[in-house]
């Protein structure tokens, strides 16, 4: 069956108050084009999770459509913090359930598997878990090691209502190949209740078919395919395109103040009625063109 | 003698984050200076050492190593393998197989506890930077942990203002208590090295760096580390790591000023 769509309609599908786990890695296979689309529908009051925040829950928190992050931590690396949620922590209007990459990964792994609490070593002895102590309802527990009698740190699941991958392949149902490294993506799909596939190309299931080995997005979780080229811009989608130094300075300028923000979104996002038009505005075919990826190197 | 060669406090750091690597470990690796250290040793006295990134990411062979951080796909070319979290921080490093763990922060406390979270007060006005990220999970993990960080009294603290990655907690035998795996093995800066007191568990001073004193060491720091008898200076790099860095790992010197 197809699931082919718009990313307009594909966007409308998320209820305010939904909890997205979202596929981005600081500056790579970031859900920027779908990031947008919620800011320009309204959608407010999300719950943004991932193992290590990224460009895209940064601009969605940016734009104050999230209320609650769950991730480990993170930055655009040397190009530098992500300004938007950092300020959100610091001035107390973001919520947060802060974790490190493998605790974030656990939870996504015990969702996906079912399991009720997942033991795990990381956390032990630090502030992250004193503060997540003081949560309610508990995210974090202890239990004894029924054959051994030790005592473990226990973690709750993690269950997004919808997770948003953003892909080099799929075919219209949704069987999707994620290329090169892929973090906590696949186990963020297989913990959530549905899965929202962005790709770079769409393919036929019978090219799918020919290597299935390499399907790690089971059509059977996806309710949305969303085929729009360049939807990760300007983070880099490896094997298709690198990411847009130049444009990723604009943001990190204008993302250090909320007017400079405020300025960059009235430009690149409300400023645009779509995908297409944001692209034609940070350079168009030219641009993109000079970002596609060198086959060998992937980049 | 290497007495007139000439290298950086960066160089000297890199290369004895290099030397706590042996050959056939594993290890994991965070971007910059530790970058430097393990394809260092990899091609010198570590041949058989494979390198981790946290992402998914085992024995690159990158072209540059001028990147914007472990997202870049840069420093994921010609890797053997390429996979998720789940494999290199859950049945890789969980499963206790990562030899050595290097690790950087914003400040550093005497027992080894990292802090990459925050500075100023947790409860009042604060900063906010990176967070955890894998680096609490490999200091929770890690067979053995290497810390690189510059020698400055702010960032060289009796107690960090948060603990986000776990050393030797207060000391003693609380870590071993704990449920953590492994123990902070290092810590590297631009002007000593320093291992831990296998009582106490507080930083002890392992060397001083050639054209450095105790007086400066100490001064530069905001406690005191046990300090042993017998205190040497260390072995500065030779004219061949010196070179593998400048002409084959960083040649467009990338990480020399960082």
């Amino acid at each position: 069956m197809s699931k082919v769509s718009t990313l307009a309609n594909a966007v409308a599908s998320i209820s305010p108050e939904s909890h997205v786990a979202l596929s981005g890695f600081a500056t790579a296979r970031c859900t920027m084009a779908f990031a947008h689309e919620v800011i320009r529908q309204g959608i407010k009051k999300l719950t943004v999770s991932q193992c290590v925040g990224a460009m895209d829950a940064d601009i969605l928190v940016g734009a104050g459509a999230v209320d609650r992050i769950v991730y480990g931590g993170g930055s655009r690396g040397r190009t530098g913090q992500h300004h938007c949620i950092n300020r959100a922590i610091e001035q107390g209007t973001l919520a947060t359930e802060e974790f490190s990459s493998l605790s974030m990964t656990f939870r996504y792994l015990a969702g996906s598997l079912g399991l009720p609490f997942i033991p795990i070593r990381s956390l032990n002895g630090s502030d992250i878990l004193k503060d997540l102590e003081e949560k309610t309802p508990p995210l974090v527990g202890r239990l004894q090691d029924p054959f051994t009698g030790e005592e473990w740190l226990v973690l709750k699941p993690l269950i997004p209502d919808v997770a948003v991958i953003q892909v080099q392949v799929a075919d219209e149902e949704g069987n999707a190949w994620i290329l090169g490294p892929r973090w906590d993506n696949e186990e963020q799909v297989k913990a959530s209740k549905r899965t929202i596939v962005i790709t770079e190309q769409l393919v036929s299931t019978e090219t799918i078919r020919r290597s299935p080995e390499r399907t790690l997005v089971h059509g059977f979780r996806v309710s949305h395919v969303v085929h729009l080229p360049f939807s990760a811009h300007p983070s880099s989608v490896y094997g298709v395109y690198d990411f847009d130094h130049e444009h990723i300075d604009v943001f990190a300028k204008a993302s250090k103040t909320p007017e400079g923000l405020k300025e960059y979104l009235d430009k690149y996002v409300y400023g645009v009625k779509d995908h297409w038009e944001y692209l034609d505005k940070v350079g168009g075919m030219k641009t993109l063109d000079e970002l596609r990826a060198d086959p060998i190197l992937g980049y | 003698m290497t007495t007139d060669l000439e290298y950086s406090s960066f160089e000297l750091m890199a290369v004895a984050g290099a030397r706590e690597l042996k050959d056939g470990e594993i290890v994991g690796v965070g971007l910059g200076l530790p970058v430097i250290s393990s394809f260092l040793a990899k091609r010198t006295h570590a041949p058989n050492a494979t390198i981790l990134f946290e992402l998914g990411v085992v024995d690159p062979e990158p072209l540059t190593v001028a990147v914007h951080g472990l997202s870049d796909p840069r420093i994921w070319y010609r890797a053997k393998i390429h996979t998720s979290f789940a494999d290199m921080l859950g049945t890789v490093l969980h499963k206790g197989l990562i030899d050595v763990g290097f690790l950087g922060a914003l400040e550093v406390d005497a027992y080894g506890n990292l802090n990459t979270t925050l500075l100023g007060d947790p409860k009042g006005k604060f900063r906010r930077f990176t967070g955890s990220g894998g680096g609490n999970d490999i200091a929770s993990c890690a067979r053995r942990t290497v810390v690189t960080i510059r020698h400055e009294a702010r960032k060289l603290n009796e107690a960090v203002s948060f603990i986000t990655s776990p050393g030797y907690l207060h000391g003693g035998d609380e870590r071993e208590k704990s449920g953590l795996m492994g123990a902070p093995s290092r810590v590297i800066t631009d002007k000593a090295i320093f291992d831990f007191d296998p009582q106490s568990k507080r930083m002890r001073l392992k060397s001083i760096h050639p054209n450095t004193t105790l007086e400066d060491v100490l001064d530069n720091m905001s406690f005191k580390p046990v300090i042993p008898d017998n205190l040497p200076v260390t072995e500065p790099p030779t004219a061949e790591q010196v070179r593998l860095i400048r002409e084959e790992i960083d040649p467009e010197n990338a990480y020399a000023g960082s």
